[in-house]
């Protein structure tokens, strides 16, 4: 597998399911991810871990070597380039990385090795970083760089392997798995996880939409994480929709608890970045009609990004400052100290490949009032849905959730069995049936 | 020759702490404690305490030096609770005789447009601690926060009681005429307005620093030639006090200035008269017709720097709309937090503009930005509305 992100170095969701879906899949294959970055001190069982910031000094040698050759450009290998400067960010707010690593570190804090394993682990593994990936954000402004280095470094490496199947997680990986598909000619799986499509919109063309659109070609399956994204696959970006199989994300089951609130107002929750793909102005407009019918309830934005001041002076201007609440940026422990105290999850997001928070607040026994342009629709079948901009629908749903008690308990016992279904182990199985009916490859339990 | 008449405002907020979504409902206490003594302790060592002691020494060295202070009743109170130093070293100025207080609201608030009853609470609130402080009776003159001023409360402050009212000089409003001298607004029986002269004050509190401000360095001497050189018949200089030291550093000269400036206008014939010598010797000028609020703040000289976007439209009304639910609760403890949550501090801090207003308003801020201003000042909020409900239904 290729991956960009992996725990604790993660940026968004995609680092969090690279890691449950290779737990799982480690089970049935023998797994190998090759990662921009890695924390050494985070290992995990039957999965081998390689960073190009931490590889044998020989390999460094040979790569840069091999680096410093004149090639073609990640663009040139499949289009014909004109330059023009640009500044572009993969996932849009990129001012939340640092925070984000932050909660990466303390929650898989339990999982790492004790110093004496992890000092042996460096020895072992780490000796000296690819010069691409020994410094700055994995997202930074050079992230066309290193997802060229990585392309090319990724190649050399697969060189030296024996393997059956090339398995890459979303575009900054594809040009690698493409590049290593020509030189083994073994097959190509793309999963996609997000789209530039979901982050800016049907009309966004440009580089990342050509790599995505372009590794999807070369690839012999392409797995989406829902049936949503799906349709965007195979009608937005016109892939084969015969080699297109989504499987829906699992979620690692977390301990939940539930905490008295200290005010005696309801209590709704968005969270997410403030970006526009999350759709948090719809969410502020819910809240003022609701808010117009039922002054007993408040709501909350928990999260960051280039909308938060907008969104403020949004809500002071719908007057509803006194119930409706930003948070900022919220580590996993204030994060989960909301969950225990929220009473409706409301995820109005303007395209949602799956929307994993969505399920975390279903494990807490939340029901959801969530967009229809969202995978985790699918999954959570029974949840209260409403197209997102359909805010007088999304609104209505939630004034039902908060005055109808039956109604609301019969949201919580659908969303608690919802969830339950959503197993990494679950899509672990279907990734390997996959595999073996698109690929004609046979896995071995 | 004109006489002139200088007023020195010192307040200090009580400004909140980060006060989370999360506090909701669990804290009853909202104001960054040590925040606000480190800043208090900062200015009094800067300003406060040096400054006073300079006026002190020039009053005992020139007796016919003359000024006036308004004292806010939150400064007042954060003085004596972490430096009862400053409030004796201004009980010792004040004993001289040759400073005259003049009153303003207790919370240095913005509450007369929503309610009279509470704008006059709080200058009766200001008159009792100046007595219990001073020992000094009821104030004859009195200016608003931040120098706000229009006819309708002109009137109001008038049916208080008051012989005189401080404004800003308004060009505009003036039209042409002299800020030097006392008007009267269209609508009151005797109140005089003293206008603030903008420019000879601003030379002081804004530009005597600058060094490409073409009169800079400002000499004592050379002001006092400005002075004397005005028409009219009265200067108004009215500034912070605390560009004494701290707006302006000591390094700038500015305690220098100030040691001169009586000698200066002396040689220059200029007499100190405080406000209400101004009100019983000088005669109306004329009408000063002041239909929308005017202020000292920012280059607009209006309420936009409290009320100049949604974030401060909001803050505003929903705290002073809580009014008569507090005053229905007999709690002193709560009608004094919430009073406090009027200081117009709050919403200064939520002010959005920017160029050399915007510096001037972040300069103040003890926030990041004016949205931490506002989503902590709403979530403090929240929690009152929650406690003055609670404390209602307990009540009932």
């Amino acid at each position: 597998m290729l991956g960009w992100e992996f725990p604790p170095i993660i940026n968004g969701g995609l680092g969090i399911a690279c890691l449950g879906m290779g737990k799982a899949l480690s089970k049935h294959v023998d797994l190998s991810f090759i990662l921009p970055k890695v924390d050494p001190s985070f290992v995990v069982d039957r999965v081998q871990l390689t960073g190009l910031d931490h590889l044998p000094l020989e390999q460094v040698r040979q790569i840069t070597q091999e680096l410093a050759a004149p090639s073609e450009t990640l663009y040139e290998t499949f289009a014909e380039v004109d330059r023009i400067e640009a500044d572009l960010l993969p996932y849009g707010a990129i001012e939340e990385t640092k925070g984000r690593r932050e909660i990466a570190r303390t929650e898989t804090a339990t999982k790492t090795l004790p110093p004496s394993r992890a000092a042996a682990a460096q020895i072992r593994y780490a000796t000296e970083s690819l010069p691409a990936f020994a410094a700055g954000e994995l997202y930074g402004d050079d992230v066309h760089e290193k997802v060229t280095a990585f392309r090319k470094a990724s190649a050399i490496l697969a060189d030296s392997r024996d393997f059956d199947l090339i398995h890459v997680h979303d575009w900054m990986t594809f040009p690698a798995g493409v590049a290593i598909k020509q030189h083994t000619g073994k097959p190509l799986v793309v999963h996609v996880h997000s789209l530039s499509y979901d982050r800016a919109g049907p009309d966004s063309r440009g580089w990342i939409f050509d790599v995505e659109k372009s590794g999807m070609e070369a690839a012999d399956l392409v797995i989406p994480v829902s049936e949503y994204t799906g349709t965007i696959v195979t009608g937005h970006y016109g892939i084969d929709p015969a080699k297109v199989v989504p499987i829906h994300n699992g979620a690692e089951p977390v301990e939940t608890y539930r905490t008295e609130k200290a005010f005696p107002e309801k209590l709704v929750l968005f969270l997410g970045r403030l970006t526009a793909q999350k759709g948090p102005e719809f969410f502020l407009e819910i809240a003022a009609k609701v808010l117009k019918e039922n002054r007993n309830v408040r709501f909350v934005m928990a999260g960051t990004g280039e909308k938060l001041k907008p969104l403020i002076e949004y809500g002071a201007y719908h007057d509803v400052g006194d119930r409706f609440h930003f948070t900022g940026f919220l580590n996993k422990q204030k994060v989960n100290e909301l969950l225990s105290m929220t009473d409706v999850y409301c995820m109005p997001s303007v395209s949602e490949p799956f929307g994993l928070s969505a399920l975390e607040a279903a494990q807490y026994g939340i029901p959801a009032v969530i967009s229809k342009q969202s995978g985790v629709a699918e999954v959570l079948t029974r949840a209260l849905q409403a197209d997102y901009w359909d805010v007088d629908l999304m609104a209505h749903h939630i004034a039902t959730l908060l005055n109808d008690d039956k109604e609301y308990q019969h949201a919580v016992n659908a969303s608690l069995e919802d969830q339950k279904n959503c197993t990494w182990e679950a899509a672990a199985e279907r990734i390997v049936e996959a595999y073996e009916s698109h690929l004609e490859l046979s896995v071995i339990d | 020759m004109p006489n002139l008449c200088i007023y020195f405002q010192a307040h200090q907020p009580n400004r909140l702490k980060p006060y989370s979504f999360f506090d909701i409902g669990r804290d009853p206490f909202y104001e960054a404690d040590d925040l606000n003594r480190d800043i208090l302790n900062k200015v009094s060592d800067k300003c406060y305490v040096p400054a006073t002691k300079l006026m002190l020494e020039l009053v005992k060295r020139h007796p016919e030096f003359h000024i006036a202070f308004s004292l806010s009743g939150v400064f007042i109170e954060q003085a004596e609770h972490h430096r009862p130093d400053v409030v004796e070293l201004f009980q010792e100025l004040v004993a001289t005789g040759n400073v005259e207080l003049i009153s303003e609201t207790y919370y240095h608030s913005l509450c007369y447009r929503h309610s009279g009853k509470e704008f006059a609470r709080q200058v009766q609130l200001h008159a009792d601690k100046l007595k219990s402080v001073f020992g000094i009776e009821r104030p004859r003159v009195f200016r608003h926060t931040e120098l706000i001023y229009f006819n309708e409360l002109a009137h109001f402050v008038e049916g208080l009681g008051f012989e005189g009212m401080l404004a800003e000089g308004v060009p505009a409003m003036l039209d042409g005429r002299t800020a030097n001298g006392v008007y009267q607004a269209p609508n009151v029986q005797s109140l005089k307005t003293l206008t603030r002269n903008c420019i000879l004050s601003d030379d002081i509190a804004f530009r005597f620093a600058d060094p490409n401000w073409p009169e800079h360095p400002l000499s004592a001497k050379k002001y006092a030639e400005w002075i004397a050189r005005e028409p009219g018949d009265v200067v108004n200089v009215f500034i912070d006090y605390e560009t004494i030291g701290e707006h302006k550093w000591e390094d700038t000269g500015i305690f220098d200035f100030w040691y001169h400036l009586p000698e200066a206008m002396a040689d220059e014939g200029v007499r100190f008269i405080t406000p209400s010598e101004v009100v019983d010797t000088c005669s109306v000028l004329g009408t000063y017709d002041v239909h929308a609020p005017t202020s000292w703040a920012d280059t607009a000289k209006d309420l936009s720097a409290w009320k100049g976007n949604t974030m401060q439209t909001e803050a505003t009304k929903k705290i002073l709309t809580l009014e008569a639910k507090v005053k229905a609760i007999d709690c002193p403890d709560l009608l004094h937090q919430w009073s406090k949550m009027q200081t117009s501090d709050h919403f200064y801090y939520m002010c959005t503009k920017g160029d050399a207003d915007g510096d001037v308003h972040s300069y103040f801020n003890p926030y990041p930005s004016p949205y931490e201003g506002y989503m902590y000042f709403m979530n403090a909020l929240s929690d009152l509305q929650i406690r003055v409900d609670r404390l209602s239904e307990a009540g009932s």
